[in-house]
């Protein structure tokens, strides 16, 4: 087994401790079960998009239309709760529908990658303009308030279990599910070898097109969940208020340890990430920091995270070779 | 004979052809398409977004990109309005400006060359920061209120020619030169092509990359001294939509996005193909939401007909073989 010092998520994981220490002591009020739980909500979003972005990036891809498929299934949703009344039924139907809406973007942009050969970063970025100009178009670009939404729906977003907001629930059991899938389905397997050299996944009799359909799909999929949990976070419906987030979802990933090239990745390590910018976020709130110095705090821990990465794969690489000349 | 290949246009000439197209279709359908007002009109618009698209355009041709390239503009804007507005001279002013440009543009060029982080996660870093000092500047504001002279550059025209386009020529010129008739032109499209082969004949690939990401820099500066000019204010989305639309038309220009290929004149001409579909589509009465739909439309298909016909062309070979 081995140690935790040498773990790919340590370093991450330190990071976050000794922002979390520092942040305790900076002010009481961050390490309480509330604000800890309010962290947790308001970055379940990040967190199940970031999950489904870990297996995307894994196999060497990129899904820039992320933030334009959440933002669709959260209008879909926003049209479907007022048609379908507010049974318990109905709403269920609703929260099924607008999954199956997100997967089939995904599906979308799966094919298109997996068949065309399309490099995926401007493939998904001609399927996220046109994703959140059919969005607008449909919505109007108009918000929807909490006034508007069944009292049914409401008190799904209020659902708590054991204090615990269903929404963070809905969070892990996605993050858990899809570790799951990574570690012990052979779809996982297969993400993995083709991430790590596609010739030699295709070699070895693995169905590479289908892997890269399934990726792209079952991110789709997540951005439908991420839809309900957006719009049940909100209580209401902003077709606008998405623009630019999948960057924040690209950035949780690689601060976790993914490269972009692909081929390594980790669920453990995208949560991490995360929750960094959660708590960093949180952090100089509560620090009383203008929140005008939080871009410039991201963009430098990205800076620096992936830096210090790519100078640890350096010297490991190093490493190798010297042992090959002993030898 | 006749070969078909023969007849296969290069991609700078099918975008000719996409163009002239476009322009006819639009002067029957659109009203109002060919009065001087709209095309003026359209002269004004064309140059910030293909002034980025340049810069954007080099980046991708060593395999890049630069998804800072934006919110640096939008940096240098306001740090130029921030100088005028304190009642700097003009010419200090600019030089302050280019002078950001270049310390943004080493910061990528050093993250990408030295430390060797793709590309990609640098400027999404660096876009993040350059973001937060523009807000930290402005503190969410916008700054406005420069000199009369300085609204000339974005305003003013010579002999019915906007100056704005003036410059886009002046700069496309520039940057043709550069890439086509330098050594260090010569040098991108070979670190493009082959990264590891062009190091080991002996190119400094490091300062090479370095160059290229000044380089969008400075385009950069360009269009955020036409905008800010143009607009007469600066704040932190100044131009920030440009940033899909500089890809997309680096892209649609004929940009190869895994690197080596890329032409000036294809950017000209995707930058006009763009301009042209927007106003005409606009001018129709079709909403700008649906005009987003369709540039997304345009790109994929363009990206398709690519693919399809690349393919096409290597089964003809193997048939032949």
């Amino acid at each position: 087994m081995k140690k935790i010092t040498q773990q790919k998520e340590f370093g991450i994981g330190l990071v976050v401790i000794i922002l979390g220490v520092i942040l305790t002591v900076m002010s009481p009020a961050f390490f309480t079960t509330g604000n800890i739980l309010d962290i947790l909500k308001a970055n379940s979003v990040l967190g199940i998009l970031a999950v489904g972005m870990t297996l995307v990036i894994i196999t060497g891809g990129i899904d820039n239309s992320v933030a334009a498929m959440t933002a669709a299934v959260t209008v879909v949703i926003s049209k479907l709760v007022v048609v379908m009344g507010s049974g318990t039924l109905s709403l269920l139907t609703v929260f099924v529908i607008a999954i199956l809406v997100g997967a089939c973007f995904g599906l979308i942009n799966g094919i298109l990658i997996a068949v065309t050969k399309i490099p995926p970063i401007v493939t998904s970025l001609g399927t996220m303009t046109i994703i959140s100009g059919i969005t607008l178009y449909i919505s109007n670009g108009e918000y929807v308030n909490s006034s508007m939404l069944p009292a049914k729906f409401i008190a799904f977003a209020d659902y708590k279990i054991g204090g615990v907001s269903i929404l963070i629930f809905i969070f892990l059991i996605t993050a858990i599910f899809t570790w799951f899938l990574l570690k012990y389905l052979t779809v996982g397997r297969d993400i993995l070898s083709f991430g790590g050299n596609p010739t030699s996944a295709m070699r070895v009799g693995i169905n590479t097109t289908k892997v890269q359909i399934f990726v792209y799909t079952y991110m789709g999929l997540l951005a439908g969940i991420a839809g309900i949990v957006q719009t049940a976070y909100n209580k209401g419906v902003d077709p606008n208020g998405f623009s630019g987030f999948e960057l924040t979802v690209i950035a949780a990933v690689v601060l976790g340890g993914a490269n972009i090239m692909g081929g390594s990745g980790s669920i453990l390590g995208t949560l991490l990430g995360t929750l960094l910018l959660g708590i960093m976020q949180n952090g100089l709130i509560l620090a009383k920091i203008n929140t005008f110095w939080q871009e410039v705090f991201v963009g430098l821990i990205i800076l620096i995270a992936v830096s210090y990465e790519v100078l640890k794969r350096k010297r490991e690489e190093m490493k190798l070779s010297k042992v090959e000349i002993e030898v | 004979m006749l070969k078909l290949s023969n007849l296969k246009l290069s991609k700078e000439w099918i975008l000719v052809v996409v163009l002239a197209v476009l322009f006819i279709f639009m002067s029957i359908f659109a009203p109002g398409f060919t009065d001087s007002y709209n095309l003026t009109n359209m002269l004004f618009q064309i140059p910030e977004l293909g002034i980025l698209s340049l810069g954007m355009m080099a980046v991708i041709i060593t395999a890049g990109i630069d998804l800072s390239i934006t919110y640096l503009a939008a940096l240098i804007g306001v740090i130029i309005a921030t100088c005028l507005t304190s009642g700097m001279p003009i010419g200090l002013s600019i030089i302050i400006g280019v002078i950001t440009a270049l310390a943004g543009g080493l910061i990528n060029g050093f993250f990408v060359a030295y430390i060797g982080v793709s590309p990609i996660l640098v400027t999404l870093g660096t876009m993040t920061f350059f973001k937060g000092v523009v807000t930290l500047i402005t503190k969410g504001n916008s700054i406005s209120g420069f000199p009369e002279v300085y609204g000339a550059i974005g305003n003013n025209a010579i002999l019915g020619i906007p100056l704005p386009l003036i410059l886009f020529g002046a700069v496309a010129l520039i940057a043709w030169y550069l890439l086509n008739k330098t050594v260090w032109g010569r040098n991108v499209y070979m670190t493009g092509n082959n990264p590891i082969a062009t190091m080991f004949s002996g190119i400094n690939t490091k300062r090479v990359l370095i160059y290229v990401y000044l380089f969008s820099a400075l385009m950069a500066a360009v269009a955020a001294i036409i905008m800010t000019s143009r607009y007469n204010s600066a704040k932190v989305d100044l131009g920030s939509s440009y940033l899909m639309q500089s890809l997309a038309v680096a892209v649609l220009g004929g940009a190869n996005i895994s690197g080596g290929y890329g032409k000036v004149i294809g950017i000209v001409l995707a930058t006009a193909i763009f301009q042209v579909l927007s106003s005409g589509l606009n001018l129709i009465g079709i909403s700008s939401m649906i005009i987003n739909i369709l540039i997304g439309v345009v790109l994929l298909s363009v990206l398709m007909i690519n693919f399809f016909s690349s393919k096409w062309e290597s089964v003809g070979k193997q048939k032949t073989i």
